[in-house]
């Protein structure tokens, strides 16, 4: 894993990261303590059309009922400079709630797609659920492979090619630990969960002062 | 006084009787009958006065009607004389033709005199007979036309014994057969009267005009098949037994026979000559030693009518066309079991590609992961800042 801040590793059960001390509360205090309400494909930067946007929700609809456990969401923006997109779904992941999300998906089993119109980027924010399951090779394949589409401007197109292949690399998956019995899949569990860096627990850094600002500025 | 009354009645009755007299119808005038014209002027005035004679004699001599049968009755009684004495009916008889004893005799022109019933029933019986032309003997220019120079053409008609089409009809057959095979037929048709000059020797004539190439002359006599004359290269002749030739006549000749009308014999039996000479190249070719190995090597099968062979020899020789058609409709059935292959592989093909793209699309059975455990990390509740991002700006310096 690593810090969605500095990009450097980050292990499991650190509170903050060892590199940069980021952690949730630095972004909640500069993004907001708050929870947003997002739609399944919440379009802010307004570039999908009508039909794109209808082909796109099939296409969700199809995924949820194969995979009544994940959320498949998406969030089109024009990030301003010196926002990070991955500390954009770091936060979106944390305090967003998405409409009709039922509590069968909560966010930790999201796969959240991140387009960002004006630096041209894309990227997908996985929660705990979802990052056990997908590897980021598969999720970078993912975006590889929607990459025509989207130097075409073919955004609809391109983020519904993205979900399905990763729901190919989730079908594959799921096939996988249905496979294994429940003691493999603790073991699993573990070692995944297991101390990458092997380093001690690092603790949550101290809190700067003007975190009362903060705290004034989301309520 | 009745009685007196009653019987001078009954008295009076038959001389009345006797006193009436019946009315009978009458031409107005004596001579009123001969105005009327029989048939209202529709039939020609020869026929009418063909038909009038008897009665036409009757009127000039002014006789009535009862007068012309007495005549009539007279003609039949002038009739039992002539057949009675015969050089009376001679004499009486008005004969334009030549003198007796010569040979014209034998055929009278037609007169006006002939026209009597009698004699158009004899005409009449003379043009139902087939009439036979007595053709010229072959002598003089017909015999040059004949043998004077080869002949250019397979089918040698001069006398135009043969009907056009049917003339036409071997000439193709013929050519036909000179192309496919490596001997060449020709056909001098003849009357079945005349007879061929003795200066001609047919080996000769046929050493001098076929020497080079392999040839064989038929001489047809019209509708006399059995009368055919045959010629060979000496070399064929040598090197065959007679036995194979004279077999090949004896086909020709049954075909031949088998109708009456020569165009017809005449193509029957070209075609049979045909067939044969086939069958006798096939002999040829095996008698000699490096033919066997080629005829070995070749099977017969390999010779398959041309696609521009005659109507005529599908007709008679329908064999050779059933092996070219029926392969010609099984390589049809195969291409067209080779093209349905080809589209249902390609649509099977085509439909696998569009299955397998979609194959994400179709909404199967649900699928459910076991849950396991997870520990937060940099304080998020539902996330740990998993991240993955790609640029697709064209000109990315950072790729």
């Amino acid at each position: 894993m690593k810090c969605p801040k500095c990009q450097r590793p980050v292990d499991h059960e650190a509170e903050s990261c060892y590199s940069c001390g980021y952690s949730e509360l630095e972004a909640a205090e500069r993004y907001g303590a708050n929870h947003v309400q997002l739609s399944r494909v919440h379009d802010a930067a307004a570039c999908l059309r009508k039909q794109e946007r209808d082909d796109l929700a099939e296409a969700l609809d199809h995924l949820e009922m194969k995979f009544p456990q994940m959320l498949f969401c998406a969030y089109l923006g024009s990030l301003p400079p010196g926002v990070s997109m991955s500390e954009l779904g770091f936060w979106l992941l944390n305090h967003g709630q998405v409409k009709g999300a039922e509590y069968a998906r909560p966010n930790e089993n999201a796969i959240l797609l991140i387009l960002d119109m004006n630096s041209k980027q894309i990227g997908v924010s996985l929660g705990y659920f979802a990052e056990s399951l997908i590897t980021e090779e598969d999720a970078y394949r993912a975006l590889m492979h929607a990459r025509p589409n989207l130097i075409n401007a073919e955004f609809g197109e391109a983020l519904e090619r993205i979900f399905l292949r990763l729901s190919r690399v989730l079908r594959k998956k799921g096939r996988k630990l249905q496979k294994v019995s429940h003691q493999e899949l603790q073991d699993q569990s573990r070692a995944l969960n297991r101390n990458v860096l092997d380093l001690p627990p690092h603790l949550r850094p101290e809190l700067p002062e003007k975190q009362p600002e903060i705290e004034l500025r989301s309520a | 006084m009745k009685t007196t009354f009653l019987i001078l009645l009954i008295a009076s009755l038959p001389m009345a009787g006797l006193c009436s007299k019946v009315e009978m119808p009458e031409w107005e005038e004596p001579k009123a009958a001969a105005s009327y014209i029989l048939g209202g002027g529709l039939w020609p005035n020869d026929i009418l006065a063909d038909t009038d004679t008897g009665e036409g004699e009757g009127e000039s001599e002014g006789e009535t009607s009862e007068e012309a049968s007495e005549g009539a009755l007279a003609t039949t009684e002038e009739g039992n004389e002539l057949e009675k004495n015969p050089v009376a009916k001679k004499e009486n008889l008005e004969f334009f033709g030549p003198a007796e004893g010569t040979e014209a005799l034998a055929v009278p022109p037609p007169t006006e005199v002939a026209r009597t019933k009698a004699t158009e029933t004899s005409v009449d019986a003379v043009a139902e007979e087939p009439v036979v032309e007595a053709l010229p003997p072959l002598t003089g220019e017909l015999k040059d036309l004949y043998f004077a120079h080869a002949p250019v053409d397979f089918l040698v008609d001069r006398q135009r014994l043969l009907t056009e089409q049917k003339s036409n009809d071997i000439k193709r057959f013929l050519e036909f057969h000179s192309d496919e095979s490596d001997y060449h037929i020709y056909v001098f048709v003849v009357g079945e009267t005349q007879k061929i000059p003795d200066d001609i020797n047919l080996q000769q004539l046929h050493r001098e005009w076929f020497a080079d190439s392999p040839t064989v002359v038929m001489f047809y006599y019209r509708e006399a098949p059995d009368m055919t004359e045959f010629v060979y290269n000496d070399a064929i002749s040598s090197a065959l037994p007679s036995s194979v030739f004279e077999r090949i006549r004896q086909n020709c000749l049954r075909e031949g026979a088998a109708t009456d009308l020569a165009p017809d014999q005449v193509e029957k039996m070209a075609i049979e000559l045909s067939i044969q000479l086939y069958w006798l190249s096939r002999l040829e070719q095996h008698e000699s030693k490096e033919a066997q190995a080629l005829a070995a090597e070749t099977p017969i099968h390999e010779l398959p009518a041309s696609a521009d062979a005659p109507e005529l020899l599908r007709e008679y020789a329908p064999g050779i066309f059933l092996e070219e058609s029926g392969r010609r409709f099984v390589s049809m059935i195969l291409t067209a079991l080779l093209i349905v292959l080809v589209v249902i592989i390609v649509a099977a093909i085509g439909w696998t590609a569009i299955w397998w793209r979609n194959r994400d699309r179709y909404s199967g059975k649900p699928l459910l992961f076991p849950t396991f455990q997870v520990v937060p990390r940099l304080g998020g509740e539902f996330s740990g800042g998993g991240f993955v991002s790609m640029s697709f700006e064209l000109h990315d310096p950072t790729r």
